[in-house]
């Protein structure tokens, strides 16, 4: 979504895009950082492969961590993952990195693919489990507090301590449930069209506290 | 523009919208640098949340993403106005992504003033157009294991369309396509065997003149599907000549 948008041309945009960009930053994990990860793409778009298996390693904890989350099943997720890194490897050249971070980039890619692939081939069976998604939110919320928790999830964890309940909910849902605002909006017994307001302000509140300059 | 589509972008950047919502948004976006910006920020922000799912994947799955990256050139960085050559960058048959061909920008719309109605093309697997952003809709039909395509090039623009019986959807990817007059969109139909035309959503074309999207309703064998061109908003019936129609048997 990003790679592909047009340049800025408005200072808004420009001072949108810096924000983006450090907020990305913060998100790229302990094993590399941003300029590092952008570095491994702009070598891969050469073709080399050594490159990506860095990148691979670097992003792949958390970029399938993010797919199973919202595809659940284990072999469609590893399905889903490799379909996610072919992609990126074809499309590396079309990354830039004045447009985001790399991370942003290949995570956007992956939910987009994640969440097509499971509104395509599992919609009715989710549909089903809607209830029991919601618990499996919950649970998670308070399980995946450990050891391993990195730094980054810490401190995402807080700041999402400062959206409203319904906001959390909202943003949880629709990202790592992969649920459309509509069934959000069900899920959480909102007014329907209200959950999209309520994932953008929590977005918004999340992006404030995630430390992007003002 | 219609201030009530600023607020969709949080839901766009968590992919939540539903596939006409998605469509009609990329359409403002294109012409919306606020929205652009704020989706950016607000991706990079819910991308951030992915580190709350951390799990490592078995062994095998990068011994499979790295064997499958050996057998597939990554795509040369996009150039602008040039023409990509006909035959000579399909992907090895052992690759399971065959991209969009990228096609200049051509007089297409001014040319198919008159109907084209067009044979089907190659067969391909295309989760991915050239434009990364709106790759989806292809995915999705696609991803059914029955997904047909049928494409065709017109002028140097390209129309892709995905069916799956199974799914009873289709999906379009243009490439190369000049964007929608002004007060103008582009309106995709289900055109039934005695000719008439049920309308099927509309596909907005960035600035690189790539979109996509994916048919509202149902799609059946007999039908054909085609593009026209209608204003903001889209028409009950088509109000021009269709500039593209392909079949999807």
């Amino acid at each position: 979504m990003m790679g592909d948008m047009p340049a800025a041309s408005s200072g808004a945009t420009a001072s949108g895009e810096a924000a983006a960009s450090t907020a990305a930053a913060s998100t790229a994990g302990a094993s590399a950082t941003g300029a590092e990860l952008a570095d491994l793409l702009r070598r891969s778009a050469r073709g080399d492969e050594t490159a990506f298996a860095a990148l691979y390693d670097a992003t792949s904890r958390r970029l399938f961590g993010l797919v199973l989350r919202v595809v659940r099943d284990h072999a469609m997720s590893e399905e889903v993952t490799q379909e996610v890194y072919l992609d990126v490897w074809r499309h590396c050249a079309r990354f830039d990195p004045q447009r985001g971070s790399a991370i942003s980039w290949l995570m956007t890619i992956a939910h987009r693919t994640a969440v097509d692939r499971v509104r395509a081939s599992e919609a009715s069976r989710r549909r089903d489990d809607a209830h029991a998604a919601t618990q499996q939110d919950v649970e998670f919320d308070t399980t995946a507090e450990s050891a391993q928790a990195s730094l980054e999830a810490q401190r995402v964890r807080r700041a999402l301590t400062t959206l409203t309940d319904a906001q959390r909910s909202a943003v949880e849902l629709a990202y790592l449930g992969g649920y459309t605002h509509t069934e959000v909006a069900r899920l959480l017994d909102l007014p329907l069209g209200t959950a999209k307001t309520r994932i953008r302000d929590g977005l918004i509140r999340l992006r404030d506290t995630l430390g992007v300059p003002a | 523009m219609s201030p009530d589509l600023h607020h969709l972008s949080g839901a766009y950047a968590v992919d939540a919208l539903d596939d006409a919502e998605r469509a009609s948004f990329e359409q403002h976006l294109a012409g919306c640098a606020d929205c652009r910006a704020e989706v950016a920020e607000l991706s990079a922000t819910a991308g951030s949340l992915a580190s709350l799912a951390e799990t490592t994947p078995p062994p095998s799955l990068r011994a499979s993403v790295l064997s499958g990256i050996a057998q597939v050139r990554p795509i040369p960085p996009p150039t602008e106005n040039v023409a990509a050559p006909a035959d000579d960058d399909e992907p090895d048959a052992g690759g399971t992504v065959v991209p969009i061909r990228r096609r200049p920008r051509t007089a297409w719309f001014a040319a198919a003033a008159a109907a084209a109605v067009i044979a089907i093309g190659g067969l391909a697997w295309s989760p991915w157009s050239d434009d990364t952003g709106s790759q989806s809709p292809m995915a999705q039909v696609t991803a059914a294991a029955d997904a047909m395509t049928v494409s065709t090039t017109k002028d140097g623009a390209t129309a892709e369309v995905a069916y799956s019986k199974q799914l009873a959807k289709a999906a379009i990817s243009v490439t190369g396509m000049p964007p929608a007059p002004d007060g103008m969109t582009y309106q995709l139909w289900y055109v039934g065997q005695g000719g008439t035309a049920t309308p099927a959503g509309l596909l907005g074309v960035d600035a690189e003149g790539s979109g996509q999207a994916l048919l509202t309703g149902q799609a059946t064998p007999t039908d054909k599907v085609a593009m026209t061109v209608e204003p903001a908003g889209g028409s009950a019936q088509p109000t021009t000549d269709p500039l593209v129609v392909l079949s999807l048997a």
